[in-house]
């Protein structure tokens, strides 16, 4: 191996094999990927799955993307014979190409600090999930997530209180006379965080337990 | 394997280090080798054929086909449009529009689009013959009866196709609005008329 | 830097040391600009890492700032080691093997010179972006989208000169370490540009952005610096032994199959794509298993006659306990992918672990060990220069501090799969029984950072001793 050019050769055929395998064929395979009609969990009437973030749930990824909320935090649920997602009740089903249709970016996450998020929006309400980002250690005794109060302001009560002034528990009030609000990114990383939902039914993870399309197996003779 | 290299140091202090030429040993080929075949074993068992449909942990494509659940229209369909195109496709054409001369349109048809189904049941079991209006068109040509060509299952297979084709929607129909059909026992061809007496649901 | 310069400016040229041995002369400016530069950010990683660490003892910890919470913390941490000392150390060491096995001299300095300096001030423009929370979301390729081209074109600066001394070569035969070296400047640009263009250019739709980024990062760590932290090793292990390398098949071997398998790999099981990306991922890093064995065996039979000279030399002690570290982690990474495994252990610290296993214990000191035997001899020094209490304590303090931090992850993470796994422990229960394990590894960053720290004070001593050494000869011609 001793000249220049059968050298860059190989290289080049071992980085094609390899660009091939996970950047091209999965481009041509997923690359036109589109919306479904399909059921959605808990609700009757076909509807397109899945759906873009409306608008301040996009604005919610991007604080999510730059507080890098993903380090900690993962939005994919393996099925059961790969991990114990499912049996941790993160998900029904496990997630699939077409949940992350419209993320921009995908931010998948690759370590769990702290649990999944992929069908969040499913377990959660608004005001727990703003109660966590003010001071997680009230919600869960020992959490290692870190407290975001720069996401809220707290500010001297007006002619009336606002209405999305926190309720807080008695160590964590604010001093008489004042308030504690989620600002426009807290609340925008609320309605992000409940927008996480993979409740769609998809043809490449059925739901088990209902009747299916399995050809029912064939008797076969009973020996003599 | 090559003998040992000297035992005297090759390189002086200060030369760069250069690579003998013995070879690779024999165990590590094996390595190789059984490391490649369990790599094709895997992939022939978990690639899924390279289908982008098959996730983990299904193994091919008809796994998951098999996995879904049923929808309870499915076999309707599936036998429905077999009849259709081996028998009824020939005069009332492959897309339902019909042809001058040949038969009525099945697209749109109101005959067909009506609740229930009990005049097209009786349609396809007994004949029609005389003059009908389809969709603001008068025909009057003669269609043969099927009931001694196909079971009541089949007709209701066929009827459900129709309604849910072609632009139809209309809901499927069961084999046993077919067989009360067929107990009436009609002599002869339906007509335009006597089909208008059947009351709609 | 402007002692460098100044001693340049005076006439130093290339070290006695390297006339005498005939090899090439890398023109020690712009290789010292890239190998300070590299040692600094270093420094930059650990301590941010060091910080994030703490974070986990008490989760306030300077939780008041956004600028130092966690995740931008951690986005900023991984630039800085991949991107501030992962990347230009590996240039670095590549000009030098280049031109020494070569015997060639440094094509046009002076653009080396101005690529490290611009990815420098790039890679910082970047960094602190990621601190104001523009990073990009894709882990491993953190930077905002108008710092990926400048870092390409001071890549690019860099590349073509390494490229043209290749070209330059006086010795026909190539030595492993330079097809390792032309493999690694060669993936670069693909890697970065893939990600470039497909990531922050024109995003790929949906997960797919997820796959590439994994992708890239996968191929970046196994295979770029993979290749750079081994060339250093097939150099300097048989270099200071006076030994030839054992075999130039097992050598050709192992390339190969890094090149090919390595760069396979990184999909997690359960990733939310079909199954045969997945698939090919597992067969790939488990068929890495080759080069793990190749380059073993190729080393143990090229020292098995000297092993106890082998603690003798800190290059060589730095070196074979980096390749040995590499040699763990790439076992570990096998075991990893396989899916009765990664059920347990995907997404637990598990992973990060390994990854610091490989980053610190592999790629970090095989690159020590090599900068202790080149920075003399840029600088015109003999190897007696290092001064040996600062280097021993750099070397324990750099050995225990990657095995403490390994060993209590591994562990937090075992655990933490495997109580995961049962319904009736709830997350926040997992994570409090496996919080002790997770405490020890911060001792373990704690020792890494402080023996960079003896490194960064002997590198500055030698710099001094350098300086000193040409205003004397200047002196003396004057």
């Amino acid at each position: 191996m001793n000249r220049g050019p059968l050298l860059f050769l190989g290289l080049f055929a071992t980085m094609a094999c390899s660009w091939l395998g996970f950047v091209l064929g999965p481009q041509l395979q997923l690359g036109g990927l589109t919306q479904t009609n399909t059921v959605v969990l808990g609700d009757a009437l076909s509807q397109s799955y899945p759906v873009p973030e409306p608008g301040d749930a996009r604005q919610g990824a991007e604080v999510y993307r730059a507080n890098g909320c993903a380090f900690c935090h993962t939005e994919m649920v393996r099925p059961r014979s790969l991990g114990s997602d499912i049996v941790q009740s993160w998900g029904a089903r496990r997630s699939l190409a077409e949940d992350y249709l419209f993320d921009q970016p995908v931010m998948l996450g690759s370590q769990r600090i702290g649990p999944d998020l992929a069908n969040v929006g499913l377990r959660s309400d608004t005001n727990g999930i703003l109660l966590r980002l003010y001071d997680p250690r009230r919600i869960i005794r020992g959490s290692l997530m870190p407290s975001y109060r720069f996401l809220f302001e707290t500010r001297k009560i007006g002619f009336f209180p606002s209405p999305d002034a926190l309720v807080l528990p008695p160590p964590d009030r604010p001093p008489p006379g004042c308030e504690v609000v989620p600002r426009p990114a807290a609340r925008a990383l609320a309605a992000y965080l409940m927008s996480l939902r993979q409740n769609g039914y998809l043809f490449e993870a059925p739901p088990p337990g209902q009747k299916t399309n399995a050809v029912p197996a064939v008797k076969t003779a009973a020996a003599k | 394997m090559n003998s040992d290299p000297p035992d005297k140091p090759v390189n002086q202090n200060g030369a760069e280090p250069a690579a003998g030429f013995s070879t690779v040993p024999i165990w590590l080929v094996v390595v190789f080798g059984g490391a490649f075949y369990w790599g094709t074993l895997f992939l022939s068992d978990h690639a899924g054929g390279f289908n982008k449909d098959v996730y983990e942990p299904y193994q091919s494509y008809e796994e998951v086909l098999a996995a879904n659940p049923q929808d309870p229209t499915a076999k309707l369909q599936a036998e429905g449009r077999r009849v259709f195109e081996l028998t009824c496709a020939a005069c009332h054409q492959l897309s339902g529009t019909g042809q001058e001369g040949k038969a009525p349109p099945l697209a749109g048809s109101e005959w067909v689009l009506a609740p229930g189904g009990d005049r097209i049941a009786r349609v396809v079991l007994n004949g029609l013959t005389g003059p009908i209006s389809v969709k603001g068109q008068e025909w009057n040509l003669a269609m043969p009866p099927w009931r001694d060509n196909f079971s009541d299952e089949q007709v209701a297979a066929v009827l459900t196709y129709i309604r849910s084709h072609f632009d139809n929607k209309a809901g499927p129909i069961q084999p046993e609005l077919v067989k009360a059909a067929r107990a009436e026992k009609h002599p002869g061809p339906e007509t335009s008329a006597e089909l208008l007496r059947i009351p709609v649901q | 830097m402007s002692i460098v310069v100044s001693s340049a400016r005076t006439g130093c040229s290339a070290s006695p040391q390297a006339r005498k041995e005939g090899t090439g002369d890398a023109h020690p400016v712009p290789l010292l600009c890239l190998f300070a530069g590299a040692v600094l950010w270093l420094f930059v990683a650990l301590t941010l890492g060091l910080i994030d660490s703490l974070k986990f003892h008490n989760p306030e910890f300077l939780a008041g700032e956004p600028y130092l919470s966690y995740g931008r913390v951690h986005a900023a941490q991984n630039t800085a080691l991949l991107y501030g000392f992962g990347v230009p150390v590996a240039l670095g060491l590549g000009l030098w093997l280049l031109c020494r096995l070569g015997r060639a001299a440094l094509a046009a300095p002076w653009v080396v010179l101005l690529g490290a300096l611009f990815w420098n001030f790039a890679l910082a423009a970047g960094v602190a972006a990621v601190l104001c929370g523009g990073r990009s979301g894709y882990e491993g390729f953190e930077f905002p989208a108008w710092c990926a081209p400048l870092l390409f074109v001071a890549y690019i600066l860099i590349g073509v000169c390494a490229f043209v001394t290749f070209d330059r070569r006086r010795e026909e035969k190539l030595y492993p370490s330079q097809w390792f070296v032309i493999g690694a400047l060669f993936w670069f640009p693909w890697i970065f540009s893939t990600a470039g263009l497909l990531l922050l250019a024109a995003p790929a739709r949906g997960v797919l952005q997820a796959l590439i980024a994994c992708w890239c990062a996968h191929n970046l760590s196994g295979v770029f610096l993979g290749f750079a932290g081994l060339a250093s090793s097939f150099y300097f292990i048989p270099k200071i032994l006076g030994r030839p390398l054992h075999s130039h098949y097992l050598a050709a071997l192992a390339f190969w199959t890094i090149a090919l398998f390595g760069s396979c790999g990184g999909v997690p099981n359960g990733a939310p794509v079909p199954a045969w990306i997945v698939s090919l991922s597992v067969v790939g890093t488990g068929l890495t298993i080759v080069p793990l064995l190749a380059v073993a065996t190729n080393f143990y039979l090229t020292v098995r006659r000297d092993l106890e000279v082998l603690d003798a030399d800190p290059t060589l002690r730095f070196t074979y306990v980096g390749l040995m570290f590499w040699l763990i982690a790439g076992a570990q990474q096998i075991a990893g992918a396989l899916p009765g495994v990664s059920a347990i252990t995907d997404f637990t610290w598990f992973g990060a672990a390994r990854s610091g296993l490989f980053h610190n214990g592999f790629f970090g000191l095989t690159v020590f060990g090599a900068l202790y035997y080149i920075l003399p001899r840029l600088l015109g020094l003999g190897p007696a220069a290092w001064r040996p209490g600062l280097l021993k304590a750099h070397f324990f303090l750099a050995f225990l501090g990657v095995l403490i931090t390994y060993v209590s992850l591994v562990s937090a993470g075992v655990g933490q799969g495997i109580l995961l796994s049962d319904a009736r422990n709830s997350f926040a229960d997992v994570m409090r029984r496996t919080m002790l394990p997770l405490r020890v590894s911060t001792l373990g960053e704690l020792m890494i950072l402080v023996g960079t720290v003896l490194f960064l004070l002997n590198f500055a001593r030698i710099l001094i001793l350098a300086c000193r050494r040409c205003r004397a000869e200047a002196k003396e011609r004057a």
